[in-house]
């Protein structure tokens, strides 16, 4: 059985929402997709019942600081803090290295940390929702 | 973006103790799986390099990865036995200052310990204090 390691995974970002970019220095992502539950039981019935609603997606990306320029990666950690943002960048999420397994969708971020701590690495986490279809091709 | 040169970091290390070592007053020093037979009562230092954990430290496999090494740096100082241990924190301070939170080609000296004075010197008939520092530096791939 085939089992993926962190270390194979990555993110490509692109805040015009057209091509994807490698972001540098990545150490972890995560995503969490919700659906909204609606209850459909009806009066009198003994066990609950329930539909699927909305579905929404968001999580983290956490990052190394290497003060990169050269890709997307100086435009995501500043994201969070551009006006006018209408939630149309292009995030990929990978789990796998040859970049077949990944969840891809719209959105924005929403907010980043940066810390600076003495002996330690700088890093910056920035959290972000999506906007619109989520595709899970994993 | 290739791996880590471990020569290469010895040298960074090794070199920049040589250097200082050999100005006034010069100190024979002794680096790793070296013979050496010191006059007694003489002062000479013994610069023991090793590596030790790496890590990952960001995403990705062979290329466009990036890992972390840890190593440390361990300097033995012998002075003349009997008389004190002045002269021989002299060289500790000399020896500290070299490596103390200092960025050279790419490795990163943590803060030092010591020079701590060793209860049992080894070779036996000196003074011996014992300074150490870890080291980081980041392998891109």
């Amino acid at each position: 059985m085939a089992f993926y390691r962190g270390e194979q995974g990555s993110v490509k970002f692109d805040d015009a929402g057209t091509t994807t970019a490698t972001i540098a220095s990545t150490r972890s992502w995560s995503m969490t997709i919700e659906k909204d539950v609606l209850e459909t039981t009806s009066l009198g019935a003994t066990y609950k019942s329930n539909i699927g609603g909305l579905i929404a997606g968001s999580g983290t990306v956490e990052l190394i600081y290497s003060a990169s320029s050269a890709d997307e990666t100086n435009t995501f950690i500043k994201a969070a803090n551009t006006a006018t943002d209408q939630g149309g960048a292009a995030f990929e999420l990978f789990l796998d290295t040859a970049g077949t397994k990944k969840i891809i969708f719209n959105g924005l971020i929403t907010s980043a940390d940066y810390s600076a701590t003495v002996g330690e690495l700088e890093v910056i986490t920035c959290n972000f929702v999506t906007t619109g279809t989520i595709t899970t091709s994993i | 973006m290739a791996a880590l040169d471990l020569n290469a970091i010895r040298a960074v290390v090794e070199s920049r103790l040589a250097t200082e070592l050999a100005t006034a007053p010069p100190i024979p020093v002794v680096f790793h799986n070296m013979a050496y037979t010191p006059t007694p009562g003489s002062t000479w230092v013994q610069c023991a390099v090793s590596f030790g954990n790496n890590n990952y430290l960001t995403m990705g496999s062979t290329a466009g990865a990036s890992n972390s090494v840890i190593g440390v740096v361990v300097l033995n100082i012998f002075s003349a036995k009997g008389v004190g241990s002045g002269a021989n924190l002299v060289i500790g301070k000399r020896v500290r200052d070299l490596y103390n939170r200092i960025v050279v080609s790419g490795v990163r000296f943590d803060p030092p310990t010591g020079p701590e004075v060793v209860a049992t010197p080894s070779p036996e008939g000196y003074f011996q204090t014992q300074v150490r520092m870890t080291f980081e530096t980041f392998e891109d791939l």
